[in-house]
């Protein structure tokens, strides 16, 4: 399964440039508000300045007949501007008129960044903590996971919470809470790990040799962890893309210009009844970046993860 | 088991002392907030300065400690400063309906996860176990709030037969106690199920790998030649090993389980914790998200004290192992 975590994976990363629309797309708001998928649309551009968004359109004597938003119009030849173009919107459209594929594809960009940056923190720190915990005296060892079992007991969405109730909800915010409460569970597995290492004769035979401990780590001890590190820093993208899709669901993550798959759902949760599609779809979006990293690291990943629900 | 239970307790605690302290450094990074804006208020600075005695923010650090670690001692979780209240009397008010509204998801998140789980391991048919796997992995994948507003479309607009919010109906007061508690029964139905369906999912992958793993060791091969029965083998002999990792599972969710009562409390209008931590967060109300973060790191501490007493009373190699 890892080859279709990666294509998902470049996919999401790849999202601004395969986005149908300019950032600007939305035309048309009152016109192209709440188009069910797989509406044509015909942008007729007028010569005052702007452009309306059709969802019919004739060719009549002297101009442009069709139907803009449920009613009526007609476009005199000398009012359009060039010939209209017709275009699909194949998951249909927002509230402000937006195509809901191009605002899906930023945001599933903006959900594996703000993901991937907040476990490349945990993963720096939780090595850096369960290597030297691992490879220091005992005294040492006990402060360092006294320390990781109380971070471990603090529900990251309340601290998240709590630090944005200090400090304000932001993008960084959401990296820097994620990569603080996220190491550790890396720095306990790597510790046990580090610790059964640290016996071995190679890793022995590169101590006697005056290896210093950076190098020990990253030479000898992390190719070792490196498979198991790997699964765990998986599951816990995964963990997150849900946790940061929850608190953009609840507005309080990343502010808007950001656009985030939860903020979607959001945006659609009051008109679930007229356009389910606008929390339709982000939130099958945010279902299959879970799953495809998932499933890429699904079988070795029974060891100690527990199911969470962000 | 007696020693275990003293030690992991002993542990709790200091670890609850010490999620209390990295609260209240936290806190105490961003000095006197409340008071600042204050004059943004057009609160005159003499009076400012009373309010800052008042509530003690003028003490030294070290005092303003000792009287936060003896104030939650004493239960004493500090003063709303936007809902003007005792924060301990609103987070007593809470805490009531979130342990309904969890209790309630976690005893069907285990029922349902333990249940498919066994079903699937236990199935001959490779297709019902792929089906199954297949499933449970997609619905462990959707987010809790997605899950709730899909349950709200389906059975509040498209069937109306459920309410979308609150605890209860409106005109529910007046009517006998058993169509109040069918009101209540029913409110709770879309939340709980919100809450419960991807844990089940979950766990249920999780007990299917760890009932296959069971299935093919020796002793229950030895089970089968003594001629228990398929059934037999597989609740008697196999559940009772899966169900040690089950305990360690159950405790650890309670992390997710906290995290997901936000969103569905928010959600669904639910009255609980996790309403009481967003709406205080929108106000910025800071003594009463401390409180709820505080509350919600001592259920994941008692969460895993109660995950490690039940694996000790599962097996008791288990307390030996943890000395």
């Amino acid at each position: 399964m890892r080859p279709v975590a990666a294509v998902v994976l470049a996919l999401a990363l790849a999202g601004p440039l395969l986005a149908p629309r300019d950032a600007a797309g939305d035309e048309d708001p009152a016109g192209a508000r709440y188009l069910p998928p797989l509406t044509r649309g015909y942008v007729v551009s007028l010569r005052s300045g702007g452009s309306r968004v059709l969802t019919s359109l004739t060719r009549t004597s002297g101009g442009w007949t069709g139907r803009r938003a449920g009613a009526p119009v007609f476009f005199e030849d000398g009012e359009v501007a060039g010939a209209p173009v017709s275009r699909v919107y194949p998951l249909g459209t927002d509230g402000l008129g937006r195509d809901l594929l191009d605002r899906m594809l930023r945001g599933a960009r903006h959900s594996v960044l703000v993901a991937g940056a907040g476990v490349a923190v945990a993963l720096f720190l939780g090595v850096l903590v369960g290597t030297a915990a691992g490879l220091a005296r005992p005294s040492g060892d006990a402060i360092l996971m006294r320390l990781t079992d109380v971070l471990l007991a603090t529900p990251r969405f309340l601290v998240y919470l709590l630090c944005a109730a200090l400090f304000g909800p932001s993008t960084l915010l959401v990296v820097v809470v994620v990569g603080l409460t996220t190491w550790p569970s890396l720095a306990r597995l790597v510790r046990a790990s580090t610790r059964a290492l640290r016996g071995q004769e190679g890793v022995l035979a590169a101590r006697a040799a005056g290896c210093s401990p950076a190098r020990l780590v990253v030479r000898h001890l992390l190719p070792a962890l490196e498979p198991m590190v790997a699964v765990t820093a998986a599951l816990r993208f995964a963990d997150t893309i849900r946790l940061e899709a929850a608190l953009s669901f609840l507005g309080v993550g990343s502010p808007p210009p950001a656009v985030s798959l939860g903020a979607i759902v959001a945006s659609g949760r009051g008109v679930l009844g007229d356009a389910w599609w606008v929390a339709a779809w982000p939130g099958i979006a945010i279902a299959v970046l879970v799953l495809a990293v998932r499933s890429a690291v699904a079988r070795p990943a029974r060891l100690a993860e527990p199911p969470s629900v962000a | 088991m007696s020693r275990l239970i003293a030690r992991r307790l002993a542990a709790a605690i200091v670890v609850a002392w010490g999620v209390a302290t990295l609260a209240f450094l936290l806190v105490q990074a961003v000095p006197g907030r409340a008071f600042d804006e204050l004059a943004l208020q057009g609160v005159p600075p003499h009076a400012a300065e009373r309010l800052r005695v008042l509530f003690g923010a003028d003490r030294p650090f070290a005092v303003r400690y000792i009287d936060w670690i003896l104030g939650l001692l004493r239960g004493d979780l500090g003063y709303s400063l936007q809902l003007r209240r005792p924060v301990g009397a609103l987070v007593a008010e809470a805490l009531g309906n979130t342990l309904v509204l969890t209790g309630l998801a976690l005893t069907v998140q285990v029922a349902l996860g333990v249940a498919l789980g066994c079903a699937t391991a236990l199935s001959r048919s490779r297709w019902i176990d792929r089906v199954s796997s297949g499933a449970a992995a997609l619905v462990y994948s959707f987010p809790s709030f997605w899950m709730g507003l899909l349950l709200v479309a389906a059975f509040s607009i498209a069937l109306p037969w459920l309410p979308v919010s609150q605890m209860r109906s409106i005109d529910a007061e007046g009517a006998g106690t058993l169509a109040r508690f069918g009101d209540a029964l029913r409110h709770l139905v879309l939340p709980c199920a919100a809450l419960a369906l991807p844990m089940a999912a979950g766990m249920s992958l999780y007990v299917r790998d760890e009932m296959r793993a069971a299935l093919s060791r020796p002793y229950v091969a030895a089970a089968r030649a003594r001629g228990a029965g398929r059934a037999r083998v597989g609740i008697v002999h196999a559940l009772r090993s899966t169900l040690l990792p089950v305990a360690q599972i159950v405790g650890l969710s309670i992390q997710g389980v906290v995290a997901g009562s936000v969103v569905v409390e928010v959600l669904f209008a639910w009255p609980g914790m996790g309403r009481l931590a967003y709406d205080a967060l929108l106000a910025r109300d800071e003594p009463l998200v401390l409180a709820c973060t505080l509350v919600g790191a001592i259920a994941v501490v008692l969460g895993g004290l109660a995950a490690d007493v039940a694996s000790a009373l599962c097996d008791p190699r288990f307390a030996a192992e943890r000395r």
